[in-house]
């Protein structure tokens, strides 16, 4: 496994949810054509360094309230404001989406020469990130001569040589299995524990979101979803994606997600306001 | 040599000898099918010739301007048509008109418009070229991934960003998936041009033979063309590869 933490994260359970908001959305409403708004109302915000995951079933618009974020999905209304530059937040999608032309090395250097870098200044950063995630001799490769995981890993390179300072994850990892995916997110969780880097997560996977997250947001059933509810993770940092799951708070903490998700699912009611 | 080549090169030997056995037997005519032997010596005599290198770089000449300039122009009028909707509105049933029909029969009116000098000729394997090309980059472009696009933006990447690190790279993967057809069909434009009305070129000197009964030296000829456009296939294969070697390697 390779470590990624440059500075040890100090021990904490608050979030930075009293800091000014990196990242603040009000009132948004987003749709496709003609068709009923996906999501309707939403409010949210990310503080420097705070996790936040964003759950809710399928199709209730929880990919595209990222997308709108940085500016891929216009929105029908509502307000978004952050603080930060564009190449301040990076953007990991379900797929790894690198170009098939490049390198390995040139995908990774890629947004540092969009950033202005010269091609060998970026090429030879990129180099670093490649070997500190643990993938140092495959510069060359092409993207199609490398397994799910490492390409995953070229992806996550391609974001963290940006240093972002606000981090939109959709699903990032859902395509791998079990095993790798716990190692890579873990890589990942040291990562922007240790850099202080805020995180805005899209999952469906609740242990993940109650592993990771500072503070969950429950979307609610679309058409026309809203945030049905705000669940304050209580469990100190630097966490252990093996050690978290034993905390007391995370299995009641799971039980009250999954009881509102469902009731969201079925629609037979709502679920509790906030935690 | 690997045994499939050999076996090709070994039955086309034996074609060969079968077919001179032929005409030595009297069971071919020659003055309709000379034999391999008549043939050979023909092109001997035609490479002897000083003037045959003129006729051979008048088609050549032809034959690569019209290449280069199809490609140009199918690429910029495909890219224009893909990225712009009015210019598609206007290019695209004149594309798909020009893709309809057999081009070659547009060779008489060039003739008028340019002559019978080479520009004829090459306006002819640019009608070729740049249609197929045309409908290439379209596809080429079409075929983006909206995810790379996407990806592009969020490192940070503005318009030209896209159209460089993505629109760009596919559309030459389609174009160089053409290549090879577009040799062929340059190599078409310039001999048929020639054919209907010159004073120089292979296509002149096919007509030449033709009038004179000459079959050996049309069979020379037609032979000569397909070794021309399958060295520069091969060429063109090369260049392929070397370009997309990410999708080889």
């Amino acid at each position: 496994m390779t470590a990624l933490a440059t500075v040890p994260a100090p021990m904490s359970t608050a979030p930075a949810a009293a800091a000014t908001p990196l990242v603040r959305v009000a009132g948004l409403t987003l749709g496709y054509g003609a068709a009923p708004p996906v999501v309707e109302a939403v409010d949210l915000s990310v503080a420097a360094g705070e996790l936040v995951s964003l759950v809710g079933p399928s199709g209730s618009g929880k990919s595209t309230i990222l997308r709108a974020l940085v500016g891929l999905h216009p929105p029908r209304a509502g307000t978004i404001a952050c603080t930060l530059a564009g190449c301040e937040i990076g953007f990991l999608f379900q797929e790894d989406a690198l170009l098939p032309w490049r390198t390995v090395r040139q995908n990774v250097a890629l947004g540092l020469r969009l950033a202005g870098r010269s091609r060998a200044a970026a090429e030879a950063e990129a180099e670093v990130w490649l070997e500190r995630l643990g993938l140092g001799g495959l510069g060359e490769r092409w993207p199609r001569q490398l397994s799910g995981g490492q390409r995953k890993r070229v992806a996550l390179a391609q974001v963290m040589a940006l240093r972002p300072r606000l981090l939109l994850m959709d699903e990032p990892f859902a395509a791998l299995d079990a095993i790798l995916r716990r190692q890579i997110t873990q890589e990942l969780l040291d990562w922007v524990e240790g850099e202080g880097i805020a995180v805005l997560l899209v999952t469906h996977d609740l242990e993940e979101a109650i592993a990771l997250s500072d503070r969950i947001l429950l979307l609610g059933r679309g058409p026309r979803a809203r945030i049905r509810g705000t669940y304050e993770v209580p469990i100190p940092r630097p966490r252990d994606l093996v050690a978290v799951h034993a905390h007391p708070a995370f299995a009641p903490l799971l039980q009250r997600l999954w009881t509102d998700l469902a009731a969201e699912v079925a629609g037979s009611g709502l679920p509790r306001a906030a935690a | 040599m690997r045994g499939p080549a050999l076996r090709r090169l070994l039955a086309g030997f034996l074609l060969m000898a079968l077919w001179e056995v032929a005409v030595a037997r009297g069971w071919l005519d020659p003055f309709y099918l000379p034999p391999p032997s008549r043939i050979a010596v023909t092109l001997g005599e035609l490479f002897a010739r000083p003037v045959f290198y003129e006729h051979l770089l008048a088609t050549f000449t032809a034959a690569i301007a019209g290449l280069g300039l199809g490609l140009l122009i199918g690429a910029v009028l495909g890219l224009l048509a893909a990225l712009v909707r009015p210019v598609a509105e206007l290019l695209e049933p004149v594309m798909v008109l020009l893709n309809a029909i057999p081009r070659v029969i547009l060779a008489p009116l060039f003739v008028i418009w340019f002559g019978i000098g080479l520009g004829s000729k090459v306006a002819l394997a640019v009608v070729l070229v740049a249609v197929l090309v045309f409908f290439a980059v379209h596809a080429g472009v079409r075929d983006v991934d909206p995810r790379l696009v996407e990806r592009v933006v969020t490192l940070g990447g503005g318009r030209w960003a896209v159209v460089r690190e993505v629109y760009l790279p596919s559309v030459t993967a389609w174009v160089m998936g053409n290549l090879r057809v577009a040799v062929g069909f340059a190599f078409t434009g310039a001999v048929v041009g020639e054919f209907v009305a010159s004073s120089r070129g292979l296509g002149y000197l096919l007509s030449f033979a033709q009038s004179t009964y000459n079959a050996a030296q049309v069979v020379a000829l037609v032979l000569l063309v397909a070794a021309v456009v399958l060295l520069l296939f091969a060429l063109a294969g090369a260049l392929e590869r070397r370009l997309l070697r990410w999708r080889h390697g």
